[in-house]
């Protein structure tokens, strides 16, 4: 005789802990096994694009900050890199040295959220402060630089708003060779915890053929195993000059997802050193190309894309000739990632699902703009 | 064994928060200590008043209302009998303003600072819908660089003809008392960013001076109407 | 220096309670009812004054390991932070759902509540400081302790919510499958002391500290790793804290629960803690033994407060195990290895290797 068993229907919704930022999930759901899930999103949408279509270049900056605010840099940065291309515009040497150190600091103090988070959703309270901790410093060395913890309009197009203050170096450094020392108590904390090796080895794998075909990107297609970086298919900036390496994970599991942003904060760690010692030796202190307040680049259009801690962060701009974009198209990396979702929660366990969910590292901002 | 091992690293684990306990707290009690606040830091906006005279050192030239990306600045004046701006109504929303800078940033007049305030909750949403008094108010102890002089010291060492420094009876400048009066009609137009490098930069198109966001959009999708 | 412990016992304390009883004149067995009553409430109320300290503690030492300092306002570093958190709780609504199995929703609370607290009248507090001393002491903890899992199945379907329910079932499931490597890692010692009684079992591990039955290898470590792996189990804290975890989509048994039901559900949690860091003391610690120039009740509480800061660290550093894998550990690994451990310490005590 068989038990008679149903599946049921469950919103994990929009208001959830384990949700990061406001993501409704759809699960189908048989007893504990998860059967079907459904992501459905436009809770946080607010016409980003929109608005930038009646804003001038440089107030676009700060619109886009709040596009991805994690990594706000990022956003500013990768705006920026289009006008520039729209205008052709020449970055002064120094702005591009100070433009890596910053994007790569953001790229830590991302990766840092995303490793106390993570550990909280599995049900470890305690990394969460020790991460925190450490971001802290980085975003007091973005306050002394720019003014603001979160959201910088820093990165202008031509260059940066502000040089560094005198003591922005030493701190880096400072703030540098901290996280290196902590990375050992991170590390020793959960990476052989026979319990976490438990909730994730083997959890949520995303085959390289998968993660290609839908076009997941960042730290979630290295840990698959696909060695594709912008920094270095495609390369921006001054990226070229640095010498750091690309890590990636045979698995795709759960567990190499979040062994995959603790090597890139130390692959960040290496680059940024090697932009402080390129900035001490520059001779000429422009940070900004002359750009007129009322930039208006030619017509034409553009698509400019970044390595974001999440993946692809791309813009595409389409200019008129006016002092207003006619289109601003953003996209970032946690879209694709949400949308392979489902590929990896086949037949697991609810608590998996948080598990996979929390490692994909998804900002509902991005997705939803 | 791997249980030994596990068991190894169980133990390890519990060391590293052990040790933490002996180490002192990194938290502040807020509000009995508080954090020093970098000079940079991005606070509220605030109208600055010259050093001497307490008056307010804006303009009226609107620079700051077509820069701010949100709409939260608005900005009135009215001519007087000699053609000059009289500012009548600042008003500022904190409740849409994004702490950007850029309103700091276009003022040619050191007018208008981010301060580095930031302690101004209310219950209520109209304590945030601020006005000119209460802008210069809580700007009167803010410390500031007045560029305005700096300006009036650079036109002054020129050599080419600028136009020289007028005699004091012929502009009665209610607004201004610093020692290079301004022409009267001369729209500010472009301005210098005050990090920009010493060289002169040619200027656009004086008429054309940043962007309204109350008006002039593609699609009149943020026509403001008051305070709502 | 014995002059200053004799001076801080407290068993002198009882006999005048019994004897000032007595002279009001009441007969046996009023008088033996009433002084055993009396104990109870003296007991109860130390309880609950532990279980308050416990809670101000466990967020005082979850905020140092983290960095932070916890409660600071209410008190010097926050000392009575839980009484106002109970004043609090007083106040809130009691929200009863419409449709709950009203006599089910209302015992639940009390069941537990009451469960935690029976457990006390045999733990032995200090030398001659145990309300009833027990020949069947540690039968008796064993089986109250397993009220809880009536509690949590009431809670779970008066609660009229089936992730109640879930969370309830899966929650009792839990502590079952651990009742039985908690059982049998107790009954190790147990064979080394020939009774039952608490106070026989602290009696035997007096003298010299290498008496204490942790100390007695091979089978007193193992013992004592796999109490207290099952006693977090039992007191539902993580990493077996599935029931309560709001991580997950299942919240637990008391969702459903407001006000001062919730809080008794929550004090009974901490008192659950405290009733696995005594046995774990009485057992394997040597209870109240200490060296004497500290009142017994004293070396009792200290060790057991470090057990329950131990209890407190795994909470804080370890992550959640997944339903499935907390009864795969339970049941296919913990209950050989407690097992085999209880077969060497028979195999031990037959041919005479212990002292």
């Amino acid at each position: 005789m068989t038990l008679r068993t149903e599946e049921f229907v469950v919103n994990m919704g929009p208001h959830h802990p384990s949700t990061h930022g406001v993501c409704r999930l759809l699960l189908t759901l048989d007893g504990e096994r998860v059967k079907k899930v459904e992501p459905i999103i436009g809770y946080l949408h607010r016409a980003i694009e929109k608005i930038c279509e009646n804003r001038t270049y440089p107030q676009c900056i700060p619109i886009l900050d709040r596009f991805e605010y994690v990594t706000a840099m990022s956003c500013n940065y990768v705006f920026s890199l289009a006008a520039e291309r729209l205008a052709q515009i020449e970055v002064p040497e120094r702005a591009e040295y100070l433009r890596v150190i910053m994007l790569e600091l953001n790229r830590i103090a991302s990766h840092l959220l995303f490793y106390g988070v993570t550990a909280m959703d599995i049900g470890a309270y305690t990394p969460f402060l020790y991460g925190l901790r450490e971001r802290e410093l980085i975003i007091d060395l973005f306050e002394m630089t720019c003014g603001q913890r979160l959201t910088y309009n820093y990165i202008r197009i031509g260059g940066v708003s502000q040089d560094i203050p005198p003591e922005f170096a030493p701190k880096c450094r400072e703030a540098v060779r901290i996280i290196g020392e902590k990375m050992s108590d991170y590390e020793g904390l959960l990476n052989e915890n026979p319990i976490w090796l438990a909730r994730t080895k083997g959890i949520g794998i995303l085959k390289p053929e998968d993660a290609i075909a839908w076009g997941v990107s960042g730290p979630v297609l290295r840990a698959s195993g696909v060695k594709h970086d912008l920094r270095r298919d495609d390369p921006y900036s001054i990226y070229d000059r640095f010498d750091f390496d690309i890590p990636v994970q045979p698995n795709g599991d759960t567990f190499d997802r979040y062994i995959q942003r603790l090597d890139e904060i130390r692959e960040s760690l290496k680059i940024i050193t090697q932009a402080l010692d390129g900035l001490e030796g520059l001779e000429d202190n422009t940070i900004k190309a002359k750009v007129s307040p009322n930039f208006k680049p030619p017509a034409g259009e553009v698509y400019a894309r970044i390595e974001n801690s999440r993946g692809e962060l791309g813009v595409y701009v389409i200019s008129d000739g006016s002092k207003k974009p006619l289109r601003v198209k953003a996209r970032g990396g946690s879209y694709n990632q949400l949308q392979a979702l489902p590929l990896m929660c086949h037949d697991v366990m609810v608590a998996d699902l948080v598990a996979i969910f929390a490692t994909l590292d998804v900002i509902m901002p991005e997705v939803d703009r | 064994m791997g249980v030994m091992k596990d068991l190894k690293n169980l133990i390890a684990g519990l060391g590293i928060t052990g040790k933490h306990l002996g180490r002192h707290a990194i938290t502040i009690q807020y509000p009995e200590q508080r954090d020093t606040i970098p000079e940079r830091s991005r606070g509220i906006v605030v109208l600055l008043s010259d050093k001497e005279t307490g008056e307010l050192n804006c303009t009226a030239c609107q620079l700051c209302m077509r820069a701010c990306p949100t709409g939260a600045i608005v900005v009135e004046f009215e001519r007087d009998e000699n053609k000059r701006k009289i500012l009548t109504k600042f008003d500022l929303d904190n409740t849409i303003c994004c702490f950007c800078g850029l309103c700091e940033e276009s003022c040619n007049f050191s007018a208008l600072k981010l301060a580095t305030k930031y302690e101004f909750s209310t219950t209520d949403k109209d304590g945030l819908l601020w006005d000119m008094h209460k802008l210069q108010e809580v700007g009167r102890d803010v410390p500031y660089v007045d560029t305005r002089k700096k300006k009036a010291e650079k036109s002054e060492k020129k050599p080419t003809p600028k136009p020289a420094p007028k005699p004091a009876d012929e502009q009665p400048a209610p607004k201004d008392s610093s020692e290079a009066p301004q022409p009267a009609d001369k729209t500010p137009g472009v301005g210098d960013m005050p990090d920009k490098p010493k060289a002169a930069q040619k200027p656009d198109d004086p008429n054309d001076g940043g962007t309204d966001v109350a008006s002039d959009n593609r699609d009149d999708d943020t026509k403001r109407e008051g305070n709502d | 220096m014995n002059g200053f412990s004799d001076f801080l016992e407290l068993h002198p304390l009882f006999s005048w309670l019994f004897d000032l009883l007595k002279s009001t004149g009441l007969q046996d067995p009023w008088l033996h009812l009433v002084h055993y009553g009396a104990l109870s409430v003296m007991m109860f109320g130390l309880l609950a004054l532990i279980a308050l300290f416990l809670v101000w503690w466990e967020r005082k030492i979850a905020g140092h390991i983290q960095q932070r300092f916890g409660p600071m306002r209410h008190g010097w570093h926050g000392w009575y932070q839980t009484v106002m958190d109970a004043i609090k709780l007083l106040q809130k609504e009691d929200v009863k759902i419409a449709l709950r199995d009203k006599p089910v929703f209302f015992w639940a609370p009390i069941v537990c509540f009451v469960a935690a607290f029976c457990v006390y009248v045999v733990m032995p507090f200090g030398e001659n400081l145990i309300v009833a001393d027990l020949n069947i002491g540690i039968l008796y903890v064993l089986a109250i302790t397993t009220w809880t899992v009536i509690s949590l199945l009431m809670a779970g379907w008066g609660s009229n919510n089936k992730y109640a329910l879930l969370g309830g079932m899966r929650s009792a499931a839990q502590i079952v499958s651990y009742e039985v490597p908690m059982a049998l890692s107790i009954l190790t010692p147990i064979l080394f002391v020939s009774s039952l009684s608490m106070n026989d079992i602290v009696l035997s591990q007096s003298g010299p500290i290498y008496n204490w039955f942790i100390f007695r290898l091979p089978f007193g470590p193992i013992a004592f790793l796999t109490f207290i792996v099952a006693g977090t189990a039992e007191a539902n804290r993580t990493p077996f804290d599935i029931p309560e975890a709001e991580q997950e989509l299942v919240s637990g048994y008391n969702v459903e629960y407001s006000g001062m039901k919730f809080a008794m559900f929550f004090l009974a949690e901490f008192v659950n803690m405290f009733t696995i860091a005594a046995v774990a003391v009485t057992i394997f610690f040597g209870g109240w033994n200490g060296f004497e120039f500290l009142p017994s009740w004293l070396w009792f509480l200290g060790k057991t407060l470090l057990i329950v800061l131990l209890l407190m660290l795994f909470r804080w550093t370890y992550p959640r195990l997944r339903v499935d894998q907390l009864m795969v550990f339970a049941w296919k690994f913990l209950v050989p290895l407690t097992f085999a451990n209880l077969i060497i310490a028979g195999l031990f005590k037959h041919l005479g290797w212990y002292w």
